[in-house]
């Protein structure tokens, strides 16, 4: 079964008298499971389709589906709930909650869900602290933290409700190559673990090579022939 | 809980802004407390020194005045009461009455001599039963003589004459300045009123000279006759009864030439005993100043004693008796409230924008936890939650201030510009009443004030997307 699926999606905007066009007609499928990386230049359009993938965004043309449910025509109130139960989100400049230290930070998405009892839930943020291997970092706050510990917190945190899909947008980007690389073989080692798709976009060839699909995409098209698969 | 916390915490993250702004707020709500105090205890002691030095609880006065009564409507005096020892029967007969005083206000002409030429003074004056007055008003303070040979202490009794006049000091500078005329205490004075009948003129001297202690703006242009002059002046002296035959002669004289004759040749006038003729003062008085034990009780017994038709009187209340004064304190607690109000709005202001402030700054923040799931109403209550909190805190720091600060003034006062404080308290220092409803009110307007003032902040927090959280660089 199918995770998303994109078909036709064209997005534009308005920016004064232009038309910008982000994406041009992009049909994609990606298969539950899959450690995908969008790769592409700046403004290519891998993070308007990011953003369709992860129900914050919705497309001016096509169809997108979730998990089997176009999500193209939901409300925000719908695109809400949606978001928290299926998708988690990994950002380029990590997005923790300041005032949260690591526990709680990872805590959070949980508490928005309510659907757990509060043993349930420590039991479930202590193992994605340990596969992230911050468990000696539990009580730091985030400015307490190395940009790739707090990458490390992001992804516990895009992980613990156990997500259909984890979308990353340039998750590296603000890592020194290194650091990067480590992030990067941690998602999929949690990928292998773990079964959760990772969609990943990147401008970096080096992280591509470490994707198992990689997806192509320039001036808002994915291009013929650059989609494949790696080992 | 969990907005709760991240309100909490946020607050303390961002510690010296909102320090700042919690200060805005604690201003503000002082300053409500403060103003509102500082009004309620004006009105409070407007009102006690409106009733306790010009007006009582209450006024009667004739039913035949067109006019509401005023103690400062020299130009334009109110009709006399009549039945006046009725009405005085009916206050004496009532528990709730502590004190009354009748009382008529007028003015006329003093003369007196200088260098054998006679000089004529303007007066202004109140006709007062000095006891009576006494036991409702003490707002004369004697710089010289006595107050009609009352006892100062206790206002009455004393061995000193009771008839002549008492001017204010100013009064008697004004004398000195536009007349030369410079008055001595004991110095024999003629006054002379005009009546229909034309002049008449009483003698009389001037037994004592005051400063008033309260609203000096009126009462120093305000001078005291005792009323048995006053009656004499204008012929309110009478007898209280004359045998009947003589009462029809002096109506027949009144009616034909052949009366008057007739009244000459009557037996009974012939033979009158003079000695056994009763005095009768006849009611020159305006007006009767009421003070009651308990002020509380004033509407009632307003009505009780306005029902009593006999009497043909009317009541007025002594906001309506006090004229402008009440008006003028009324304004100025109106402009105090309206001073404070636009302060608080500015503080709300101020408050509203710094939030937006915050919201822009922490737009990364808010996008990522509507991107994980958070709906727009978990974003509103943590905004509200941040202000309530915050605004909960500086509201009682503000109380706690603001309760040491008028428990320190208490009644040694605020001195106040001395043309505000004869108009709104007369004169002297407003002393500042500590009670709970100021705080109260001040707690709950802070409160809705900057909830409301978080609504547009929390609008612009509420629009943001997702979408700028991913796009946040």
């Amino acid at each position: 079964m199918s995770a998303v699926e994109l078909i036709d999606v064209k997005k534009y905007y308005k920016l004064g008298d232009t038309r910008v066009d982000a994406l041009r007609g992009v049909s994609l499928e990606i298969e539950t499971g899959e450690f995908l990386a969008i790769a592409g230049p700046s403004g290519s359009g891998k993070s308007t389709m990011l953003n369709m993938f992860g129900c914050i965004d919705t497309p001016s043309e096509g169809t997108v589906t979730v998990d089997g449910t176009r999500t193209d025509h939901l409300n925000d109130r719908e695109l809400t709930r949606y978001r928290r139960t299926r998708i988690g989100f990994i950002f380029q400049s990590f997005n923790l909650i300041p005032v949260l230290n690591v526990y709680e930070n990872i805590e959070f998405p949980l508490l928005l869900q309510r659907s757990l009892s509060r043993s349930e839930r420590e039991q479930r943020v202590m193992h994605f602290i340990e596969e992230v291997g911050l468990a000696d970092r539990i009580r730091n706050k985030a400015n307490e933290l190395s940009g790739g510990q707090r990458q490390r917190v992001a992804i516990a945190r895009a992980l613990v409700t156990q997500p259909l899909i984890v979308l990353a947008d340039e998750p590296t980007a603000n890592l020194d190559s290194e650091t990067g690389l480590r992030i990067i073989d941690l998602m999929r080692e949690i990928n292998d673990r773990e079964k959760t798709t990772f969609i990943f976009s990147t401008h970096d060839s080096r992280i591509v090579s470490h994707a198992r699909r990689v997806v192509q995409i320039r001036d808002g098209l994915i291009l013929d022939g650059t989609e494949k698969d790696q080992v | 809980m969990l907005v709760l916390k991240l309100a909490l915490r946020t607050l303390l993250r961002r510690k010296s802004r909102m320090i700042l702004i919690g200060l805005l707020v604690a201003f503000g709500t002082f300053l409500i407390i403060f103003g509102t105090t500082f009004t309620s205890s004006a009105a409070e002691v407007s009102r006690q020194s409106i009733i306790e030095n010009f007006t009582g609880d209450f006024i009667i006065y004739s039913a035949r005045s067109k006019e509401k009564p005023s103690p400062f409507a020299f130009q334009t005096p109110l009709p006399n009461i009549q039945n006046v020892p009725q009405i005085e029967k009916v206050l004496a007969e009532t528990p709730e009455v502590s004190a009354y005083a009748p009382y008529a206000q007028n003015f006329a002409v003093l003369q007196v001599m200088r260098n054998g030429s006679k000089v004529e003074l303007p007066f202004i004056f109140y006709a007062i039963d000095p006891a009576s007055y006494r036991g409702v008003f003490k707002n004369e303070k004697m710089t010289a003589g006595n107050f009609f040979g009352l006892d100062p202490a206790t206002a009455t009794g004393g061995s000193e004459p009771r008839r002549g006049i008492v001017i204010s000091d100013f009064q008697k500078s004004q004398y000195e300045r536009n007349n030369g005329v410079t008055l001595s205490v004991g110095e024999p004075v003629t006054i002379l009123g005009v009546t229909e009948g034309g002049v008449s003129a009483a003698t009389s001297k001037l037994i004592g000279t005051f400063e008033p202690r309260y609203y000096k703006n009126v009462f120093n242009y305000i001078n005291f006759v005792d009323f048995t002059t006053y009656s004499n002046l204008y012929s309110f002296t009478g007898v209280a009864s004359l045998p009947q035959g003589i009462d029809e002669s002096l109506s027949n004289a009144g009616q034909s030439d052949s009366g008057i004759f007739g009244l000459a040749s009557n037996n009974a006038f012939n033979n009158l005993d003079l000695k056994n003729l009763k005095e009768q003062t006849l009611s020159g008085y305006t007006m009767i100043a009421v003070r009651l034990k308990d002020h509380s009780q004033a509407e009632r017994i307003m009505q009780l004693v306005a029902a009593h038709k006999e009497l043909n009187i009317k009541v007025a209340g002594w906001r309506e008796a006090s004229t402008y004064f009440a008006q003028i304190a009324s304004g100025l607690q109106t402009f105090i409230y309206f001073a404070t109000g636009l302060i608080f709005l500015i503080v709300a202001f101020i408050f509203m924008n710094t939030l937006i402030i915050n919201i822009t700054e922490r737009t990364d923040e808010i996008g990522t936890m509507r991107a994980m799931g958070a709906e727009k109403s978990f974003v509103r209550r943590m905004f509200v939650a941040e202000t309530l909190l915050l605004n909960t805190a500086a509201s009682v720091v503000a109380m706690i201030v603001a309760f040491i600060a008028i428990a320190a003034i208490g009644d040694r006062g605020i001195p106040l510009p001395d043309t505000i404080s004869q108009f709104l308290i007369g004169g002297g220092n407003l002393p500042m009443r500590l009670s709970l409803a100021p705080f109260v009110e001040a707690l709950v307007i802070t409160l809705i004030v900057s909830v409301i003032a978080t609504l547009y902040p929390v609008r612009v927090a509420t629009a943001i997307t997702p979408l700028e959280a991913m796009n946040e660089r």
